[in-house]
């Protein structure tokens, strides 16, 4: 890997990418907003219709674009909207998950849970879990893009 | 000079023939001798004196089914050698909907494994120019003489894996079946490759993906790539760069490896054709390792009612996350 993207700054912060279901997680994360709960600023979300609609290579984008850990939301199993779309997802994002980790990734930088609409105070504590964790772990370097340059 | 079996190419040449002539077929995709003795590339042959350039010895690798995508566009019906991994792959585009049953013959072909020419110049430690094989043996030849090696230590890596070495489709059985076989522990590369910590495993893939040159032969041979877009080509969005970087390695290799689960035959083939050597099955066989502990044990290209456990579930599935 490449010097200059191993100089960790000073005042080094994770950034954390979330992809929420429209229906469920991105729901409870508005109530969890609504409700004045919050959750650190490191976190943030895409609205993506459903966690069948997680597409890996958003996952390995995000990656090589800059993020230091990635969450996949969605409904807890038997409340999809759609009613199959997290059974599927559940199946396709665990084969996922492992073939990451099969790459190289620590097992924290890729995760997957439930949140459903109501639980806007799992989806603030999921959000401070997994950033305390990313912090922890420090900056991700694995399939950074070289030519990248975070804006923030 | 490679002949493994007169008798046996005999008996395919006279069957795919006497169809050839009786307007059966008219195509049958087979192997012919390459530039190398040591290398059998696919015969198209349409004509009967195409045909007396047919071979059938141990160097017949090359999975043809994966080219009646593009001669069934024009050809009527075409007749095909599958050897246990053709047939499987010939399954395969069955299932994706690639090509039609009646549109094809098969002409199945129980396959004692093939050699991998890098194994013998090893053995031969001198420039082989040639092998003899007789029950289970093969002499190599050199400019300073003879040389004599098991079979089974110069079979190529796809072929000392594999479990089926018959044909699990065919409309016709040509040679005798091999029955089951000795085969080596399919995953124990993978668990090898698990045991290292997770800075190990990057920095082994990194290396080892850092030699690929984007040039898709993987894809090209491979009989679940039948994407009529891939998305390695696609331009909108542009999901892979052009650039040789670790991250667009892994973006190419992660993803074409995924795009196989449930898929995967396990053929081996994207391995054999990769010009720089990139074990490219690691992958595969994590992926299907992986997917038959959680959801239950299957093989792709086997048959074709089982239903792929990418296309399925169960409600209580376990996941490979805290479901908490
Ligand atoms: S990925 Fe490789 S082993 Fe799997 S089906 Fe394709 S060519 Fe065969
Ligand atoms: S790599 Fe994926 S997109 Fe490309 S042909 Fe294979 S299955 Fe299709
Ligand atoms: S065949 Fe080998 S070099 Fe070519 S794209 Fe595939 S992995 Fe890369």
């Amino acid at each position: 890997m490449s010097t200059a993207l191993n100089e960790t700054k000073a005042n080094w912060e994770p950034l954390i990418v979330a992809f929420c279901c429209t229906w469920c997680s991105y729901a409870g994360g508005d109530l969890a907003g609504t409700s004045r709960m919050s959750y650190p600023s490191n976190v943030k979300v895409i609205r993506v219709p459903c966690s069948g609609r997680m597409n890996p290579m958003f996952v390995l984008r995000a990656f090589q674009r800059g993020a230091d850990g990635v969450l996949v939301a969605g409904c807890h199993p038997g409340d999809c909207h759609y009613t199959t779309g997290n059974y599927h997802g559940r199946r396709r994002l665990s084969a996922f998950k492992k073939l990451v980790e099969f790459a190289g990734f620590e097992p924290e930088r890729f995760e997957v849970r439930w949140i459903s609409s109501s639980e806007g105070d799992k989806f603030a504590e999921e959000m401070e879990t997994i950033t305390e964790k990313i912090k922890a772990l420090g900056p991700n370097r694995k399939m950074r893009d070289a030519r990248w340059q975070s804006v923030t | 000079m490679a002949e493994r079996n007169v008798d046996e190419l005999k008996k395919i040449r006279d069957v795919v023939s006497q169809d050839l002539l009786g307007g059966r077929i008219d195509l049958l995709l087979g192997w012919e001798k390459g530039h190398y003795w040591w290398q059998s590339r696919p015969l198209f042959a349409a004509r009967e004196e195409d045909l007396e350039k047919l071979t059938w010895d141990s160097f017949c690798a090359v999975n043809l089914s994966r080219y009646l995508l593009e001669e069934l566009k024009d050809h009527q019906k075409v007749g095909v050698l599958v050897k246990g991994c053709d047939s499987r792959a010939f399954n395969r585009l069955l299932q994706d909907n690639m090509v039609k049953r009646e549109q094809v013959i098969l002409y199945g072909l129980p396959c004692p494994g093939m050699l991998d020419y890098k194994l013998i110049v090893h053995y031969a430690e001198a420039e082989p120019v040639g092998i003899v094989e007789q029950n289970g043996q093969v002499v190599i030849k050199t400019a300073a003489g003879e040389k004599t090696a098991d079979r089974q230590q110069l079979l190529m890596e796809k072929c000392r894996g594999c479990l089926y070495p018959d044909p699990v489709v065919y409309d016709q059985l040509l040679l005798e079946p091999q029955g089951v076989k000795e085969v080596e522990e399919r995953f124990k590369s993978i668990e090898e490759l698990e045991s290292l910590s997770d800075e190990e495993r990057y920095a082994y893939w990194e290396k080892e993906l850092s030699r690929c040159l984007r040039c898709y032969a993987c894809r090209q041979a491979c009989p679940y790539c039948s994407c009529r877009e891939c998305f390695v080509e696609q331009e909108n969005p542009r999901w892979q760069g052009r650039a040789y970087q670790p991250s667009e390695n892994f973006m190419f290799h992660l993803i074409r490896a995924y795009h196989g689960v449930g898929r995967c035959i396990d053929c081996g083939e994207c391995q054999r054709a990769c010009p720089v050597d990139i074990p490219l099955q690691e992958l595969n066989r994590k992926l299907i390792k992986d997917i038959n502990e959680l959801y239950g044990h299957y093989e792709a290209g086997l048959d074709n009612e089982t239903e792929p456990p990418l296309l399925t579930y169960r409600p209580d599935d376990p996941a490979a996350f805290s479901e908490k």
